[in-house]
């Protein structure tokens, strides 16, 4: 706006730079480094933030949490199993869920016989199931039907207990299940993620840049590999390895990283003949200095965005190892082995699923927000 | 620049045939198939529809190893027996009791005139002939044809050795309607057997005729039991089909007793799919893994049907070459000892029941006495007292103060992952010092270390093939086939090797009744737990048998109630 | 260009032939014999029978067998289902999940291109997180749990579509939104990122400056090229959506290849993995060469074909 006037300006404003060594390079803007910038940029985008405190807090209650309560992740208790979540406090908040009761709508053809079957639903404890009746029925099959409501804490005489997000079959408690599974998946993915990020932008960078024989060359070796099964590779690593977590990071590593490779190539391949390229070329920058000072850079929007993809992927690939039998070995969980539980019990035991799926989102939408903050960051073109 | 129009032309040409191919491959599909599942399905009466838990994977007697491939042999052929309710020996090809010598050896056997194959021949003896003569043939590469006939037909295990021709084996037509089979120990439960998959007769014209293909499609199949098999296109590989049926065989000797018309199956495998199924009235029974179990325990057609497949933990004495702590017999007693076996199955929550020795119950009667389990009581008991007095004895005599023990698990189904963590807790918690690590690997792999007998301890379970307590003692006999796991015993030895040479019912049972005793006893193994299932099934379903062993259903005497 | 695509042609065979011999290889150290009743054989009737298959040749042997059987197109027989071509196999079961896949793919993509286009339009707005987020819950949530979801929502509950099984367009629907919803995220991220780093080329502005209506900036210029990206992650995924996906078709009971290869891992067929280790390979080789291809229509300044210098 105020550039337009500045032809009108009296003369009498200006003075003559006086040409001295010491302010001759200096900058009135405040001198910041790339890093610098990126952070500001960073900084003030809030979503990002907020995205990055969260994540910060998962990392921290998957390290506290499970010392939270009493209950240690292995401690198996029969008489305790799938026991719904209960929260001191918000135990009378009946919406919420977290009051320890199950609930379950049954039918039959009178509310007599649609009782019955609700108290053999729930171990017969009559005195502790509260029933609603829904439809009177009118005789025929199913059309009664009843609401029952089982106060699972109280029939099993514990008042004082609290399993806040419930138990699993074999009667451990969830949350500190929950959290110990996250520290395991996060610590698979994130260095499954990191592996499949240094080795495959260095194979894409170098193989897009240099073309020609070379690229065709590195190409060809990307295909055999992710043209074998990596089922079969799987279960021959774990031949030789135990089974464990570093076992499945190589596992994921030892294919997942092509696809990052292929990417970053193909944007290799874009760039390279570009400008600003040719500028740095003309200026006799080295190879490796192109391509890491400019080159990568410009893609950082693109890397960013397949890493987070790596993440879930690792995630469901372990739960599906574990599926399989070569998962992280019992009794230990990981995110993907409790979503799989919760998976088999969903009609039935929601709260199973409900919150290890819940974190899970949590973790990858914050991921991804802040992996489009810092892609933003690191964009010179977004720096004011 | 021309040049890369036309290259990406052709790209794009090989995209749109690629397309073209995938979507023209499904339509043949679905023309081909779209009668099977619908109409057909809910019309008539005498019709069932059923969900099959996979393929099947052969239907050549000879060859069949799985549970769904006895299954649909079992409907669709029939042996010199069939097994009736409970285990009963009812007539099948064969015209009532066979003729037996008075050393057991010698069986003959009076086939009916009046059976037929689906193509109009009939079924003589020869029929048997060859089609036991093929299941031993090393030509044929059957693996439940020597596993079956050696040690049980005359010269079996050499023929399948390769070491005398198929000529040699001890079974001979007599005449078109007597067949004589000679026997290499009397073997009591030889009827028994007949019923089972590997023993049905076949048509050697057919056969021959169809070559390698023979099985293969409904074309090449032939019959003479209860049931046709029919697949909607008649070309398609069977084994490949996922959806097929039964139609009643009008040429079968017996098929006034048949009330079935058709019976309807398609593959499925996911539990709460079949659930969903069941509840929309598509299929008549679903099954009902464990966490379903409590969602419909309440439901009017819950059910739960005993199975004849037990469970038990194996204890290796020697790893590779290597004495491991549970060669000591307090040490393996301490662990028979820890384990609460109700527990376990109510961790299963799949109708298994505890097992307290290595004969499932309702298996088989001791001759003039109860159910063999009975007779034998509980002989593997949850006492934690007697376990940590045995352990600390134990650990004592080896001069340490704690054990480090591996399980090895081969199958990661949800409930039974469960049911393994539960064991090991048991485990640790009942016995001080004792540290397990769940080795979890592929069934497979699991397979190869059991045979290297590298491991500590495995959860492994059997299924008897017919009807006799030797079926799961034989496992465990010195060096075994199945043993793997270092155990030997002279005296059962002894008591196993009786029974073999026997036919004197008295003694064999005795024998098993001791063997078993000795078995559980020093702990050989530790009886985990006899497995069950359960089910949604419409009530409408009558008449139809469980079989304890062979083909899991028998549908012959099975109607659709009003 | 013709030169360029014959050599990738015979590179193709070249790289299908080192697949095919490193996965025989590894096949023969996977642990256990394709037999079934393993556990039930001594080991003398076990060599009996692998004889039988010719499994007790030397390796050597048994590799040069195959080698000849392929050339002639022969992928062998089943170990698992008796007397099946592996052929049949693939021709069965391939046909559902392509189909499955193919549709899925064209459908994610498509509305995922949407998705990207209004978060980038709309740039750290209320509809680019709106849309972000649609996007990442759908690779978040594991393809079971959504396809669970879908099954008991749309066909249990409301009874608007069958539960499971195959054979009619109908029982289409369910899976392919399941399937559909993994590549709709992988669009609908990597337009959106392209998208925001395009809007502040020289190029685009360049466009605006001439007068170029947003739309046409947008789709001409815009999306044109945000489609490498694009291209080379959606086509490795038409590949394997394509080839099946175990879960999905467990779920709705589809006779796919998906779960049959890993049952055919599990129980050690080695033909049938073969046969579809070499279909994979196959599709997926001719999809980075379409690829490969595709990249010098979409951006005519990418020459794949020459060196860098």
């Amino acid at each position: 706006m105020d550039n337009k006037n500045l032809n009108n300006l009296p003369k009498e404003l200006f003075k003559p730079l006086v040409n001295q060594e010491n302010t001759s390079e200096k900058i009135s803007r405040p001198s910041r480094t790339f890093g610098q910038n990126a952070r500001r940029t960073l900084f003030k985008n809030i979503p990002a933030m907020i995205s990055l405190t969260l994540l910060i807090l998962i990392i921290l209650m998957s390290i506290i949490g499970p010392f939270m309560n009493s209950y240690g992740s292995k401690d198996q208790k029969l008489e305790h199993a799938k026991l719904p979540p209960r929260v001191p406090g918000l135990e009378n908040v009946s919406w919420l869920g977290f009051n320890g009761t199950l609930s379950d709508e049954m039918t039959g053809a009178t509310v007599e016989q649609a009782t019955q079957k609700a108290y053999l639903r729930f171990n017969k404890d009559e005195e502790f199931i509260d029933i609603k009746v829904i439809s009177e029925g009118d005789g025929s099959p199913n059309s009664a039907e009843v609401k029952a409501i089982y106060h699972i804490y109280d029939a099993k005489g514990l008042d004082d207990t609290y399993y806040w997000l419930g138990t699993d079959q074999l009667g451990r408690d969830q949350w500190t299940r929950l959290w110990e599974g996250t520290r395991v998946s996060l610590i698979i993915a994130f260095v499954a993620a990191l592996l499949d990020l240094v080795i495959g932008v260095a194979y894409g960078g170098i193989s897009g840049f240099y073309g020609g024989r070379v690229d065709n060359f590195m190409q060809r070796i990307i295909e055999i590999l992710a043209g074998i099964p990596n089922l079969v590779i799987i279960l021959l690593m774990m031949l030789f390895l135990k089974p464990g977590m570093t076992s499945i990071i190589i596992a994921l590593v030892i294919t997942g990283w092509t696809g990052m490779a292929r990417i970053v190539r193909g944007e290799v391949l874009k760039l390279k003949n570009q400008e600003f390229v040719l500028a740095a070329r003309t200026l006799g920058t080295s190879n490796g200095k192109i391509i890491r000072k400019h080159l990568i850079p410009n893609i950082s929007g693109i890397i960013i965005v397949n890493t987070m993809f790596t993440i879930p992927t690792a995630v469901f690939f372990e739960s599906f190892l574990s599926f399989i039998g070569l998962g992280i070995a019992p009794p230990a969980a990981s995110l993907g082995s409790l979503i799989d539980i919760g998976f088999d019990n969903m009609q039935i035991y929601p709260y199973m699923l409900v919150f290890p799926a819940a974190l899970l989102s949590i973790i990858m939408i914050a991921f991804n927000i802040l992996g489009d903050g810092l892609r933003d960051a690191f964009d010179p073109k977004m720096h004011k | 620049m021309r040049s890369k129009k036309w290259s990406v032309l052709l790209a794009a040409a090989l995209l749109v045939s690629m397309i073209l191919a995938a979507c023209g491959g499904g339509k043949d599909e679905n023309s081909s198939k779209d009668s099977t599942g619908g109409d057909a399905a809910k019309s008539a009466e005498q019709v069932l529809n059923f969900i099959n838990g996979d393929y099947i994977p052969s239907m050549d007697p000879s060859k069949v190893t799985d549970e769904f491939g006895f299954q649909f042999v079992g409907a669709t052929m029939e042996g010199l027996y069939r097994l009736g309710e409970d285990g009963e020996i009812k007539e099948g090809i064969a015209k009532g009791e066979p003729e037996v010598s008075e050393d057991g050896l010698t069986w003959t056997f009076k086939l009916r005139e009046d059976a037929k194959w689906s193509n109009g021949d009939p079924v003589t003896a020869h029929d048997f002939v060859y089609s036991w003569q093929r299941a031993v043939n090393p030509e044929t590469g059957s693996e439940y044809g020597p596993y079956m006939m050696a040690g049980v037909i005359l010269n079996a295990d050499k023929i399948a050795a390769g070491e005398l021709s198929v000529d040699e084996l001890g079974v001979k037509a007599v005449d078109d309607y007597t067949l004589e089979v000679q026997l290499a120990n009397p073997t009591p439960y030889f009827e028994s057997l007949t019923t089972f998959g590997t023993f049905m007769p076949l048509n050697q014209k057919f056969v021959e005729e169809h070559g390698e293909n023979f099985a293969t499609t409904e074309a090449t199949l032939l019959f003479n039991g209860p049931f046709v098999l029919d697949v909607e296109n008649d070309n398609q590989h069977i084994t490949q089909a996922n959806q097929w049926k039964l139609v009643k065989n009008e040429n079968y000797w017996d098929a006034d007793t048949v009330q079935l018309k058709e019976i309807n199956f398609v593959v499925s495998k996911d539990p709460q799919t079949n659930v969903n199924l069941y509840n929309q009235g598509e299929v008549d029974r679903a099954g009902l893994s464990a966490d379903l179990v409590d969602q419909y325990v309440s439901h009017d057609d819950f059910r739960i049907v005993p199975d004849t497949a037990v469970f038990y933990l194996k204890m290796n004495q020697v790893r590779k070459g290597k004495e491991t702590p549970l060669a000591n017999e307090n040490i393996r007693k301490a662990i028979n000892n820890a384990i609460d076996r109700e527990a376990l199955v109510n961790v299963l929550n799949n109708g298994s029941i505890a097992a307290t020795g290595l004969i499932p119950k309702d298996f088989v009667h001791v001759p003039g006495g109860g159910d063999f389990r009975e007779e034998n009581g509980d002989l593997a008991t949850y006492d934690v007292d007697a376990a940590v007095e045995a352990w600390n004895k134990g650990l004592e005599e080896l001069g340490v103060d704690s054990i480090e023990l591996e399980l090895l698990t081969g199958d990661s189904e949800g409930a039974v992952q469960t049911f393994n963590e539960n064991l090991a807790y048991q485990l640790e918690q009942n016995l001080p010092g004792l540290k397990i690590n769940i080795k979890p690997v592929p069934f497979k792999q699991r397979l190869d270390l059991n045979t290297a007998q590298d491991y500590d301890l495995q959860v492994s379970g059997w299924g008897p093939d017919y009807l006799d307590p030797y079926t799961f003692l034989s496992l465990f006999v010195t060096d075994g086939g199945n043993n793997k796991m270092g155990y030997s015993n002279e005296q059962y030895d002894a008591l196993i090797a009786e029974t073999v040479e026997t036919s004197d019912a008295d003694v064999r049972y005795n024998n098993f009744l001791e063997a078993e005793k000795i078995l559980i006893e020093e702990a050989g193994i530790a009886p985990l737990y006899q497995k069950g299932v359960t089910l949604l099934q419409s009530p409408k379903i009558q008449g139809e048998i469980v079989n304890k062993f062979g083909a899991r259903y028998e549908w012959k005497w099975a109607y659709v109630a009003e | 260009m013709t030169q360029y695509i014959l050599r990738r042609i015979g590179y193709m065979i070249l790289t299908l032939f080192i697949i095919a011999t490193v996965t025989f290889f590894l096949m023969k150290l996977m642990p256990g014999s394709p037999l079934k009743a393993e556990d039930k054989l001594t080991e003398e009737q076990k060599q009996i029978v692998l004889e039988s298959y010719g499994l007790n040749d030397p390796v050597p042997v048994q590799y040069v067998r195959f080698l000849g059987n392929l050339v002639q197109g022969d992928l062998g027989i089943s170990y698992n289902f008796d007397n099946t071509p592996v052929t049949e196999i693939l021709v069965e079961r391939l046909g559902p999940s392509m189909q499955l896949g193919l549709y899925a793919v064209l459908i994610g993509t498509f509305f995922g291109i949407i998705l990207g286009l209004i978060a980038a339009i709309f740039h750290n707005g209320f509809w680019d997180y709106t849309s972000t987020i649609i996007a990442v819950l759908g690779t978040s949530i594991p393809s079971f749990v959504f396809a669970g979801l879908l099954q008991y929502i749309f066909a249990v509950e409301l009874g608007w579509l069958p539960v499971a099984l195959w054979g009619e367009p109908k029982h289409m629907v369910l899976p392919i939104i399941a399937l559909a919803i993994g590549p709709m995220a992988t669009a609908a991220r990597f337009v959106r990122t392209e998208m925001i780093e395009v809007k502040g080329s020289n190029y685009i502005i360049t466009a605006k400056a001439k007068g170029l209506s947003k739309s046409e900036r947008v789709w001409k210029h815009g999306l044109r090229n945000a489609l490498i990206p694009l291209v080379t992650v959606m086509g490795p995924m038409i590949i394997s959506l394509m080839t099946g996906s175990m879960v999905i078709e467990k779920i709705f009971a589809i006779p796919g290849i998906g779960e049959q290869f890993v049952t055919s891992v599990m129980v050690n067929d080695y033909p049938t993995i073969m046969g579809t280790t070499l279909i994979y390979a196959f599709g997926f080789i001719v999809i980075l060469l379409i690829i490969d291809l595709l990249y010098g229509l979409i951006d005519p300044r990418i020459r794949v074909t020459g060196g860098s210098k």
